[in-house]
């Protein structure tokens, strides 16, 4: 057992307090750090982490208990294996994988081996959907896992990885760009262009544009800069949700990677029509690997005075951003749960109105946008309204970046327009044989056969650019079992709706599975998944019955009358 | 007598303003959107606008402020909204965002907007 000197503890912290702040905002980050220290987060760490910060010990339970990433109860192994359990993966045959690492380590998922090597666990999307199986060993990342990897891998982590063959996992493949993934800009070019402009003719540009949110809810981006930038407050804020958790969606990774000069340029345009000071980069706990070259990034802009005290020359415009560390929880991808996330709360969405645009971090107003539409909000404002409309459609605007994966002959990154039919997709990526396909992530629709040729554009369907294609041989109910699993595990259990609904319907599925589901309980599922979708608190939750309800309306035919294997 | 403006898509509203606009003898124009606003704003040359803020979209009367002063920064705008009680948002007037000439909430009482109708018209 490992004795944890408590005054030790208090001193750690009070240095951490120095890093990321004295208020409670600093909360998830010095979890953070503890945990590495600890392996988990022991009780007598919690108390005093309680006590320096003031607040009482069972917030702070509950904060730590909200988060995947956080351990309360149990030492972690030294090498803790994360297999990503989402559909991509499975598709590509993660299972086999699953098994073998069991067979490596003589335990099961959810356990850590005798001589606290090993810690086994599933994790939801890893963002490698287009080169899976993926796991993670603590923060190291592997792609195109198979059973034979997987034992050798084990191997190295017993050698400490001195002998690693692994390569680093480069960013995915990009299959076809477009106009914004070439926009040959420079790192500063557009932001040079924004400082020459006034802060309502920046919005005017974006408003002219039709930019709406990439993050999939297609919210008008100009409405959100103007609203903020019209609120009296001496402090604003400018937050990038790099919460990339939405299962099959990795373009976001891509983007962090190759074209992370322009989209700082993007937030840093957005400080500066809306007259905000601080900004924050919150990135999904899972691509903690990122961090690091991040932050250089970020360094080099403040030597280069991008960021920092009046840039680039302009007087009294001042902005830095900080980049804070997710901890596994999906939900956090909603804005409010996010700025309830950055504040050191547990990340359940709020309530709306006040929105964060008035009320956000800490009460202040705060704009959140996607990783992709800071991207094009800075090309736009460097080529312009008009450059922008001669793509999409009328009502969308723009080219899409869509991760797409599965049974298709080329996943990987793509540029499209908006307006493509799904037909039209599945030509480009070699999937045309599909016999659905998944738009949006878990929380999006599946899509059958007959309606192949629908758009996706946010007028018809909408999608913050995950596609998960599925070939014919594809069990249509073990991908909506995927997807409740999912929800079920990630609901933030705040409303009944998601939290209890989700449950009921899994449970459904698994009577579905056992071929036990007469056509009148299968209608009350329906019906609940319907209620769950009017009755959910947040966008997430509303959501999260889309896929369950399509597959049932589209597949109906191969789901009912089951005969299972083993009866 | 001066010509008022009133933009707003409050239909209940506009019906209560305009009664006691022209019972003080003033003559009033009327538009429901942004986009209707604007052109009411050139053809129909107001001496005064009153000004709502979310109609279509939430930051309309904003933008059109915008729009309304690049084309004439001599015409007063006098927002009149409920946005700080519907949201909770704090807005007051600023030069470059939200470019008008008075700011008053929502509801009004008729004496105070006449007086405000008064008082820029006369400067």
């Amino acid at each position: 057992m490992q004795i944890i000197d408590r005054q030790k503890v208090s001193n750690e912290i009070e240095s951490l307090k120095e890093k990321h702040g004295k208020d409670r905002s600093a909360l998830i980050p010095i979890l953070q750090a503890l945990q590495e220290t600890y392996g988990y987060l022991p009780y007598i760490v919690l108390q005093e982490t309680a006590h320096a910060l003031g607040i009482h010990p069972s917030e702070v339970e509950g904060v730590a208990s909200f988060y995947s990433f956080f351990r309360t109860k149990e030492k972690q192994g030294k090498y803790v294996i994360r297999l990503c359990q989402t559909i991509s993966c499975n598709l590509a045959k993660k299972a086999n994988v699953a098994r073998q690492l069991e067979n490596e380590l003589g335990i099961k998922f959810g356990q850590t081996t005798k001589d606290a090597m090993f810690t086994l666990e599933y994790t939801n999307c890893l963002g490698m959907c287009d080169q899976g199986p993926a796991l993670m060993v603590n923060d190291r990342l592997f792609s195109k896992v198979t059973p034979e990897k997987a034992s050798a891998i084990i191997a190295d982590c017993r050698r400490d990885f001195l002998k690693s063959k692994f390569p680093k996992v480069v960013p995915s493949d990009v299959k076809k760009s477009g106009p914004i993934l070439n926009h040959g800009l420079k790192a500063a070019e557009s932001l040079k262009t924004a400082l020459a402009m006034s802060r309502s003719a920046i919005i005017s540009t974006i408003r002219e544009s039709n930019l709406k949110g990439r993050g999939g809810a297609g919210f008008p981006t100009a409405i959100k800069w103007q609203l903020a930038g019209a609120a009296i407050d001496e402090k604003k804020y400018v937050v990038c949700n790099a919460d990339e958790g939405e299962p099959g969606s990795f373009k976001d990774r891509y983007l962090l990677y190759e074209h992370i000069e322009i989209m700082l340029d993007g937030m840093t345009i957005a400080a500066y029509a809306i007259g905000a000071q601080k900004g924050f980069i919150y990135l999904r706990g899972e691509y903690q690997y990122m961090k690091k070259y991040l932050e250089e990034v970020i360094e080099n802009r403040r030597k280069n005075n991008m960021l920092g005290a009046n840039i680039l020359g302009k007087d009294k415009f001042n902005f830095d951003i900080e980049i804070r560390m997710g901890a596994g929880a999906y939900v956090c991808g909603e804005e409010t749960a996010l700025i309830e996330s950055l504040e050191g709360y547990r990340g359940e969405p709020r309530n709306r109105p006040p929105f964060p645009v008035d009320t956000g971090f800490q009460k202040h107003p705060t704009i959140v946008n996607n990783v992709e539409t800071f991207i094009d909000a800075a090309i736009i404002v460097s080529k312009g309204p008009k450059w922008f409309l001669e793509h999409g459609t009328a009502k969308s605007s723009g080219t899409k970046i869509f991760s797409i994966s599965g049974d298709c002959e080329r996943p990987g990154i793509y540029e499209l327009p908006f307006g493509i039919t799904i037909a039209q997709l599945l030509k480009e990526v070699g999937g045309e044989n599909a016999k659905a396909v998944q738009i949006g992530g878990a929380s999006g629709k599946c899509i059958a056969k007959k309606d192949f040729n629908r758009a996706i554009a946010f007028e018809d369907i909408s999608s913050g650019g995950s596609i998960i294609v599925f070939g014919p041989e594809t069990d249509m109910l073990a991908v909506a079992k995927n997807f409740m699993e999912f929800f079920v595990d990630e609901s933030c259990g705040q409303c009944t709706p998601c939290r209890e609904g989700n449950v009921k319907l899994l449970d459904g599925i698994e009577k579905l599975e056992k071929g036990r589901c007469s056509v009148t309980y299968l209608n009350e599922l329906l019906k609940l998944g319907e209620t769950v979708q009017l009755a959910s608190k947040c966008g997430l939750g509303q959501s999260s019955p889309t896929a369950f309800l399509s597959i049932m309306e589209n597949f109906k035919s191969e789901i009912l009358g089951r005969v299972p294997e083993k009866d | 007598m001066a010509k008022i403006l009133i933009v707003d898509d409050d239909q209940d509203f506009v019906s209560a303003v305009t009664l006691v606009l022209e019972s003080a003898g003033y003559s009033v124009e009327i538009a429901h959107t942004r986009q209707e606003g604007l052109v009411a704003f050139g053809t129909k040359k107001p001496d005064l606008v009153l000004l709502d803020v979310m109609m279509q979209d939430p930051d309309d009367g904003f933008v059109l402020a915008q729009d309304m002063k690049k084309q004439d920064p001599k015409i007063p705008i006098v927002m009149l909204t409920s946005v700080g009680k519907v949201t909770g948002m704090s807005f007051d007037k600023d030069s470059e965002m939200v470019p008008v000439d008075d700011f008053e909430q929502k509801p009004i009482m008729p004496n105070r907007l006449l007086a405000k109708v008064k008082e820029h018209l006369s400067k």
